[in-house]
């Protein structure tokens, strides 16, 4: 299976929440990868906290490969290459946790290159072999790299797919989620250019929102009677506003709370985090363990 | 107890491959297009008149290398019905060979282009194209597919493409082609394959002519058996030419049709045409096999025969 | 002087067997020739040769600078309409003179990289066993071209029943006292040398895809028991993760089964240090004593609900 996840506008916490469902979805005992395809700033070994790729690797990266500039790309293994102590032990019941890092110095890729779109079905294709799960992180908007996969996955038909779009709960991510998807030359409109049904891949893509603060939650207890109001006024507004666009409940897969942790350092939360240290909430541990469940489980991705 | 040899085979997991009778030179005295035809047949008699005394010269020196024995050698004819249609066989054969006769020659075989395309429901074209394994340029490891341009074949590195992959990343410049076994500078070529028009494929004539020499040479097989054979001539000949057979025997003498070497004898307007026809069979894989059964036979006779096909081939452009 | 070869093995990217015709289908890559095929001691199916060309430098230990030119022979295979592999290589020879000559001369020779200059066959043999220098000859990524062809095949489902990364097996073979020795390496990389007396002949091929194939079947097994966890989670869960196994795998164990008569004594050479077999049987043998195990718990249950 793979899994693209995308956002419509930057600054969504689609990396960090991308590489979390990752990292617990192999907690579950599945053997999973992840590809940093945000070609602009290939930075997702920082959130693993594999300081040797953190800004892209030297040898071998995403960007060479589909370049054609190497014959294999680079795998890190998280499990013994990170260096948080707490990601460097593999509990047994864990299946594989590889990160496919871009190039250091790596910038966008362009578009319109066959040889390119050639090397990625061949990569997807034998990744789908080895790893029952793909994390394919396709940065933010209408991009080349977007245009790429969609390109890629019109010809590995047997290769099952699904799309997270990533949102903030805000007017602006709202309007721009539901832009990128239903939007000119959105994702069903590129799609089907490429060769998707339209219809199938509108049922291959969800929602998640992000950094959520619910109106009833304890961080807002300090709040005076007149702030409370207006955000629930507000929060009900948003409800309408995704609902008109297509973004509401039932496009969505689930959502992430507001966490600190995740404002100030993106970073894989481990049950350590939760539990020992307590620096991160419960609920995000959670949150992220019950999307994990939800990529792979089909009855959240029944037609709409 | 004592050991027994036991042995099991298999035959579906055997390869056999059929042996084609060979002579020792095939001639071509000619290739008619439309616009020859069209010229009517002086023209005809022009080229066969000039071709005459290659084709001595060529059945002397093959009598010399077989002393005491008789040189096979037979003589083929080639009629463009792929790429224009004209005539019908029962008007033009009876013409070619009339003026042929006056000038003693003998045509033994007489096949038609569009049979080097598709033949009896066999694609001779797509069975060459298989065979073809692209000249690698330096530091070509294997790490990549080899670099193709689809349709296109050529002895060299092609130009890169201009301009950058990568947002922000060091602009490729224009360099020139190179030829891989080049000698100092290159004589780079790039040889049209073929074209598809509303998917419909067309072969180009230079890959025509290389299935045509191949044929000439025996070298092509289909699981293993010879994919075309030679038929008698019937008493007249067809008013069209899908029912004219893909290689006619015209003289039931003749020698085979297949053969260690070739000689083809053609206006230097087909040069270019020439050319490519090199550029392409030099890259054709021929399979093992028959490649043996072709050097064992010769062998046999105490020829030596060239190890490069394309060496094997020769043309005398007058 | 030496043969170099890479063989790629990996699950068949499908949700079962697959017939003898399908085998036939889709490893019918040149038009024209046909798929050879034997059904004893099982189905074993093999594409016809194609030559690849390359023009690179050479593996060398001592980090010489050797240009090769030449063809790299390669082909797929299915055994048992179950494992696919991926296989190539090349006879390394010397070259008659020192610069490169026209492609028709190197496709006189299919399968022959001829070596432009001086070059010893050790220097050689042991580059290409040890660590592979980047941009030297890359048999690896033809053999996995060569896997990828098959695995993408629109006549397989692509829905395989566990997932497994493919095992890459490169070997050198060079004349002398007949020896073998095969080294496990930390990724998925196996290395295996060759000493034959005689002539090199491509049965020593068959001889490597044939323990490429069985090192991949049991690194496998060993991979779907770790997976299963026994004794760590309940038994019908362990059942469950083991039976991938009993379906797919177990009756594909048939070691030396298409391996020349001449060269068997290599593979019982390998069973006696190695113990193959033996690792492989007692793997099979915990399978089926938790298969047993759970059986018993299922009819206990049913007796005493």
């Amino acid at each position: 299976m793979l899994i693209f996840a995308i956002s419509g506008k930057g600054g969504t916490g689609r990396s960090v929440t991308s590489t979390n469902i990752v990292y617990r979805h192999a907690l579950q005992g599945n053997d999973v990868c992840y590809l940093d395809f945000d070609f602009g700033s290939p930075t997702a070994g920082a959130i693993f906290s594999v300081g040797a790729v953190a800004r892209g690797t030297r040898r071998h990266g995403l960007h060479e490969y589909l370049r054609g500039d190497c014959a294999e790309p680079h795998q890190v293994d998280v499990w013994s290459e990170s260096d948080r102590e707490g990601l460097r032990t593999r509990p047994p019941e864990a299946g594989r946790l590889v990160l496919l890092p871009g190039s250091e110095g790596g910038g966008e890729l362009s578009g319109g290159n066959e040889d390119m779109v050639r090397r990625c079905v061949q990569l997807f294709s034998r990744l789908n072999e080895e790893f029952d799960l793909c994390m394919v992180d396709v940065s933010a908007g209408r991009s080349y790299t977007a245009e790429l996969v969609l390109n890629a996955t019109a010809r590995l038909p047997s290769i099952p797919f699904r799309w997270l779009v990533f949102h903030r709960w805000t007017r602006q991510h709202i309007i721009a989620a539901d832009g990128l998807v239903r939007g000119d030359d959105g994702l069903l409109d590129a799609g089907a250019r490429l060769g998707h049904d339209p219809e199938a891949l509108r049922d291959r893509i969800r929602f998640v929102r992000t950094a959520v603060l619910e109106p009833d939650a304890a961080e807002l207890v300090g709040l005076r009677d007149e702030q409370r109001a207006w955000l629930f006024a507000c929060d009900q507004e948003l409800r309408e506003l995704a609902g008109r666009h297509k973004v509401g409940r039932t496009a969505m897969l689930g959502k992430i709370p507001l966490d600190p942790i995740l404002q100030w350092r993106e970073q894989i939360i481990s049950d350590e985090d939760v539990l020992a240290s307590k620096i991160a909430n419960a609920e995000t541990a959670s949150a992220f363990d019950e999307l994990a469940k939800k990529i792979v489980d089909d009855t959240a991705w029944e037609g709409l | 107890m004592t050991s027994v040899d036991a042995t099991f085979g298999e035959v579906a997991a055997e390869r056999r491959t059929a042996s084609a009778p060979l002579s020792h030179v095939s001639i071509e005295l000619g290739h008619l297009y439309m616009e020859d035809f069209e010229a009517g047949p002086e023209r005809l008699r022009q080229q066969f008149r000039r071709v005459a005394p290659w084709a001595a010269t060529v059945r002397t020196s093959w009598q010399d290398r077989v002393p005491g024995r008789r040189a096979r050698v037979s003589t083929c004819f080639l009629i463009d019905d792929y790429f224009s249609r004209f005539s019908t066989p029962a008007e033009l054969i009876p013409m070619v060979l009339e003026a042929a006769a006056e000038c003693d020659l003998t045509i033994d075989y007489l096949a038609r282009e569009s049979a080097c395309a598709v033949s009896d429901g066999v694609e001779l074209a797509k069975l060459v194209e298989d065979r073809l394994v692209d000249d690698p340029s330096p530091d070509t490891n294997g790490s990549r597919p080899p670099v193709k341009e689809t349709g296109w074949l050529c002895n060299g590195s092609r130009s890169p493409q201009v301009g950058s992959v990568q947002a922000m990343g060091k602009a490729q410049r224009w360099a020139p082609p190179v030829q891989n076994a080049k000698r100092g500078h290159s004589v780079f070529v790039d040889v049209e394959l073929w074209d598809e028009h509303g998917g419909k494929r067309t072969w180009s004539c230079p890959f025509l002519a290389a299935v045509w020499q191949l044929l000439r040479l025996g070298l092509l097989r289909r699981e293993g058996r010879l994919p075309v054979r030679p038929v008698p001539r019937d008493d007249a000949f067809p008013e069209d030419w899908e029912s004219l057979p893909a290689i006619v025997q015209l003289n039931p003498a003749a020698a085979p049709f297949s053969a260690y070497t070739t000689l083809s004898v053609l206006s230097p307007r087909f040069l270019p045409v020439e050319l490519a026809v090199r550029t392409i069979l030099s890259q054709v894989a021929v399979d093992g096999d028959v490649l043996e059964q072709v050097a064992a036979r010769s062998g046999g006779e105490g020829i030596k025969l060239e190890d490069e096909l394309v060496d094997r081939i020769s043309y005398v452009f007058t | 002087m030496l043969v170099m070869g890479e063989v790629h093995t990996g699950l068949l990217q499908s949700s079962g067997e697959i017939p003898e015709s399908a085998c036939r289908d889709v490893l019918h890559l040149m038009s024209g020739e046909t798929v050879r095929l034997s059904r004893r001691p099982m189905i074993y199916a093999v594409s016809p040769d194609l030559l690849t060309g390359v023009d690179c430098r050479l593996p060398s230990a001592s980090r010489s600078r050797i240009r090769g030119v030449g063809t790299v022979v390669s082909h797929s295979s299915i055994t048992g309409g179950r494992v696919v592999q991926g296989s190539s290589y090349a006879r390394v020879e010397r070259a008659e003179t020192d610069r490169r000559l026209a492609w028709s001369h190197y496709l006189a020779r299919p399968g022959v990289i001829e070596v432009l200059g001086k070059a010893k066959s050790s220097d050689l043999g042991d580059g290409f066993i040890g660590d592979p220098q980047p941009n030297g000859l890359d048999l690896g990524s033809i053999s996995a071209r060569f896997m990828d062809v098959v695995q993408s095949s629109p006549l397989l489902d692509r829905r395989a029943p566990f997932k497994v990364a493919r095992t890459k097996v490169r070997w050198v073979a060079q004349p002398g006292d007949p020896a073998i020795r095969f080294t496990l390496n930390a990724d998925q990389t196996r290395t295996i040398r060759i000493a034959h007396s005689g002539d090199f002949t491509p049965a020593v091929v068959d001889l490597c895809e044939d323990l490429a194939l069985h090192d991949w079947l049991l690194t496998t097994l060993l991979l779907i028991v770790e997976r299963a966890r026994i004794g760590g989670r309940a038994g019908p869960e362990v059942v469950a993760k083991l039976a991938p196994a009993v379906d797919h795998l177990l009756h594909l164990w048939m070691p030396a089964a298409r391996v020349d008569e001449a060269l068997v004594p290599y593979w019982h050479g390998l069973e006696d240090r190695m113990r193959f077999t033996a690792q492989w049987e007692r793997l099979v043998r915990r399978i089926r004593d938790q298969l047993t195990l759970n059986d018993a718990a299922m009819l206990r249950s049913a007796r005493h609900p």
